[in-house]
């Protein structure tokens, strides 16, 4: 086999069942059901108008996760970036050990904590307020993004801080002046990733907000499947996850660059 | 001083992480569900004994094995090809490369739906291609002997851009001059890969290994929304059974019983699928450590 | 303003990187400390600096103790070996960011940077980023920063290593220009003994974390206290005979000379070095360097000898001077 038939065979894998989905979205329920027959009505736009004029249309969850996302992402930057700075100034061993706790926390699958984060929630009262979901994922996401921004803090040369205290600047001067421009494009890997995790985050959004207006994007797809198993509406759902996945298909297609240096420095250092 | 910068981070990490572990602990020696108020009473060990001898949790421990073996196995091998295909040089790679990892960033629900319908019966492409080609419909998402395999199927469609993604940033630090030296001695691509490529990448492998069995372990999103853990439990994972017992029958004590037991047996699994492959991938002597300590 | 240090050290772990270091440096001298690499130097600065805690002894500057006052309070003009400009600043904004921190007004800033660009020459590259620079540019904007300070003390951390030879020797008599004309106390730390005499006053050789002995350059070439400094300072190394009863004798190379009488020796190498020419000899006393003019015809088997006045004694087991 070629490499041109290869590269042919990986964008059919990666790409074709998202294709389905648009072809789907586009057609009429007479032509779902049979395909190879043809009709006089093939392509039709009424999945899409359903999904938007639902209730709560469908741009309402859109704009939750949004919501979630954005402030769990600068939530997050803000613990992270002081932490990241302060392991490199503790004791070599007792950082190297916090490094290692990191990496294990970031290797665990989050979704076993649900039930005792079910538990806070109910305790402190935070269930259904999507502002409130931003703890648990800005808490979740702490590890990487310790650890990503911490790699960053350490390639840059110590010289540099050096001479700003000489200069008299204060550590939030120095985070002003030095660190935060240089450190910018990290820091751009590390939201990115973060605002990936909390948008496409499940568990936790199912256990935490059960008002259908406040639901998250993937909880919110997960219960119109939900809802019935063997007479569902396809061209509906299609539609659903089409609109659904625009927003991050073009989140790939524009932040290409700071995904993949994320992702890699996270895995050369890791 | 410093401190102060770490101690947001640490109570955060504490209160998320390190304190439901000590719940979970807590609580899995109580009986704590509706029969007693959804107050936590202490049982001594018989949330323990219950869960050696339920049927459900050994079936679904089982089924989460093979789920996360076989598509952790997959994953990586299909990972593997796809790193060294992008690896290479030609007209187009940056392009595919963005691609390709479109499936990771979409959020497991929305696809696990759109996998649905693709292995729907009868209106799915799958099912028409399997009457096409004369199999007949296999009511792949009915049938348990289908229907894992389809959770699996999924799976690795969703997170092999991840792991060949991981495994492409360790196949760019071999230096070019280690496979032109073998190869003057004579070495073909398959030797290459064996001497060369696997051990300096094994670090690498190591990281996507752990990360993705960890992850796939706890497999919740895909299966409920896929198959509901149906057909007949047959694709439960233990997460979801978990899920079901604290959600569906409110018994949180034995919920938390399941989740302990889970969280030790994901890191045993992890300590020896570390130690399995350092013994399966040869060393080299220039490939050091990334997490190897 | 004078800064004296006393019984300085630093440790880390178990581990003392400085120790017991005495150092008086007066308005407008320039101390060089110089050592191998890893002896302490660059660590002695950055105690006095204050970006590194000391764990003994007393920095005073101006009569104040300042040991334990934060690097930010010091009045400390500092120039690295790596220059530590940021990137991502202009050469304006480099200069402008410690006048603005300490809150210098807006039109005195801009009135002060042009000023010091000109001193340096560099009044059209203002709005040039550093990587813009040549290295020589570079070092003269870091040695602006210091400048603009207005510091105490002037520490200067190999601040010419990164630059060419040639450079180099064009920026020496620039250096002295600029930062020693100010009457404070520089200290300089280098590697390299031929800039170490050619800018300061005094020298100071440390040698695992302790200063061996602080000169005058002359006084340290002709009356080194140890065997370690004879054979640091003076390139050719310096000619060490057979120990005898203990006492190891010591000849520089261009003491040597050509005799009727005195050590046989045969040549074994030789190297051309321009306005002069090196030999390597071998004698019953060891290998020998001898330093010479090279229009002399060369034997292949010699005869060499030397003054006694230009003989330095050793002690064999502490190295020190007799």
């Amino acid at each position: 086999m070629n490499r041109r038939s290869l590269v042919g065979l990986l964008l059919l894998w990666s790409l074709g069942p998202l294709l389905w989905q648009v072809y789907t979205s586009f057609c009429s329920d007479q032509a779902l059901i049979q395909p190879f027959v043809s009709h006089d009505q093939r392509w039709t736009l009424i999945h899409y108008q359903s999904v938007l004029n639902a209730n709560p249309p469908f741009w309402r969850y859109l704009v939750n996760s949004l919501i979630v996302g954005i402030s769990s992402t600068f939530l997050c930057l803000l613990l992270a970036l002081p932490a990241a700075y302060a392991l490199n100034r503790i004791p070599r061993q007792l950082s190297a050990l916090s490094r290692l706790a990191l990496v294990g926390a970031a290797l665990f699958p989050y979704v076993l904590l649900f039930l005792a984060l079910l538990e806070l929630a109910r305790a402190l009262n935070l269930g259904n307020q999507l502002l409130a979901l931003s703890l648990p994922y800005a808490a979740l996401s702490q590890p990487l993004a310790i650890l990503l921004l911490n790699n960053a803090f350490n390639d840059l040369p110590p010289e540099l801080e050096d001479a700003a205290k000489l200069e008299g600047l204060s550590l939030f001067q120095r985070f002003r002046w030095i660190f935060i421009p240089l450190i910018s494009p990290a820091t751009a890997s590390t939201a990115i990733l973060v605002f990936l995790f909390s948008w496409n985050e499940y568990p936790i959004a199912l256990t935490w907000i059960s008002d259908s207006s406040k639901l998250t994007l993937p909880v919110a797809m997960a219960r119109i499947a939900g809802s019935s198993i063997y007479s569902v509406p396809y061209g509906a759902y299609a539609a659903a996850t089409v609109l659904g996945s625009i927003p991050l298909v073009l989140l790939v297609l524009i932040f290409q660059k700071p995904i993949v240096s994320g992702l890699t420095s996270g895995a050369v250092k890791g | 001083m410093i401190i102060f910068l770490l101690l947001p981070a640490l109570l955060l990490l504490l209160v998320v992480f390190v304190v439901p572990l000590f719940r979970y602990a807590w609580l899995s020696f109580h009986a704590d569900s509706v029969i007693t108020g959804l107050i936590a009473i202490p049982n001594g060990g018989a949330n323990w004994l219950r869960l050696l001898q339920d049927l459900r949790y050994w079936q679904d421990l089982g089924q989460t094995l093979r789920f996360a073996g076989v598509s952790v196995g997959l994953e990586l091998i299909l990972a593997l090809c796809i790193a060294l295909l992008l690896d290479q040089r030609w007209r187009g790679r940056d392009v595919v490369r963005t691609l390709a990892l479109i499936p990771w960033a979409l959020p497991t629900t929305v696809m696990a739906l759109g996998w649905r319908w693709i292995f729907n019966t009868p209106y799915g492409p799958i099912d028409h291609f399997t009457k096409i080609a004369g199999i007949g419909s296999l009511n792949i998402l009915g049938d348990p002997n289908f229907a894992w395999i389809a959770t699996v199927w999924a799976d690795v469609w969703k997170t092999t851009p991840f792991a060949a993604l991981i495994l492409l940033a360790g196949l760019q630090t071999i230096p070019a001059d280690l496979y032109e030296a073998l190869r003057l001695e004579g070495g073909n691509a398959l030797i290459c890969l064996r001497r060369i490529t696997l051990p300096l990448l094994r670090p690498y492998i190591l990281l996507a290994l752990l990360f993705r069995l960890a992850q796939s372990f706890g497999v919740f999103d895909l299966i409920q929304v896929l198959t509901g853990g149906g057909p007949a439990s047959t694709t439960e994972s233990i997460a979801l059974y978990a899920y079901w017992n604290a959600l569906r029958f409110l018994d949180f004590g034995y919920s938390s019983t399941i989740i302990m037991a889970s969280f030790v047996l994901i890191s045993l699994i992890c300590v020896i699928a570390w130690i399995g492959l350092q013994v399966l991938i040869p060393t080299h002597p220039k490939s050091r450590g990334v997490i190897e300590l | 303003m004078t800064l004296q240090i006393q019984n300085l050290g630093r440790h880390v772990g178990q581990q003392w990187i400085v120790r017991h270091l005495n150092l008086h440096v007066e308005d407008g001298e320039c101390v060089a400390l110089v050592g191998p690499s890893g002896c302490g130097k660059s660590s002695t600065l950055r105690l006095i600096a204050g970006l590194d805690p000391v764990s003994e002894g007393e920095i005073i500057l101006n009569q104040k103790n300042i040991s334990h006052v934060s690097a930010s309070q010091r009045a400390v003009g500092m120039v690295f070996q790596s220059y530590a400009l940021l990137p991502h600043l202009s050469v304006f904004a480099n200069l402008e960011l410690g006048l603005r921190v300490r809150g210098v007004r807006p039109s005195d800033r801009q009135q002060r940077i042009q000023a010091m660009l000109e001193l340096v020459q560099l009044q059209d590259r203002a709005d040039v980023l550093p990587a813009q620079l040549s290295g020589g540019q570079r070092q003269r904007v870091a040695l602006a920063r210091a400048l603009l300070r207005d510091p105490d003390v002037y520490l200067l951390d190999e601040p010419m290593s990164n630059l060419d030879a040639q450079l180099r020797e064009e920026l020496r008599p620039e250096l002295r220009r600029l930062v020693l004309d100010r009457h404070k106390p520089v200290i300089h730390v280098t590697h390299d003994q031929h800039e170490a005499m050619a800018i300061a006053d005094r020298i100071a050789v440390l040698h695992s974390g302790r200063i061996q002995q602080v000169a005058t350059p002359t006084d340290l070439y002709h009356l080194p206290e140890t065997l370690f400094i004879a054979k640091f300072i003076g390139r050719p190394q310096i000619n060490c005979l057979r120990p005898k009863d203990g006492v190891i004798t010591a000849v520089r190379p261009e003491s040597l000379f050509f005799a009727k009488e005195g050590l046989p020796c045969k040549l074994m190498s030789r190297e051309w070095l321009g306005s002069s020419q090196l030999l390597y000899l071998e004698s019953p006393e060891g290998s020998l360097r001898l330093s010479c003019s090279t229009s002399v015809d060369i034997p292949e088997s010699l005869i060499v000898s030397w003054h006694r006045s230009d003989e330095h004694y050793f002690d064999e087991d502490s190295g020190r001077r007799l």
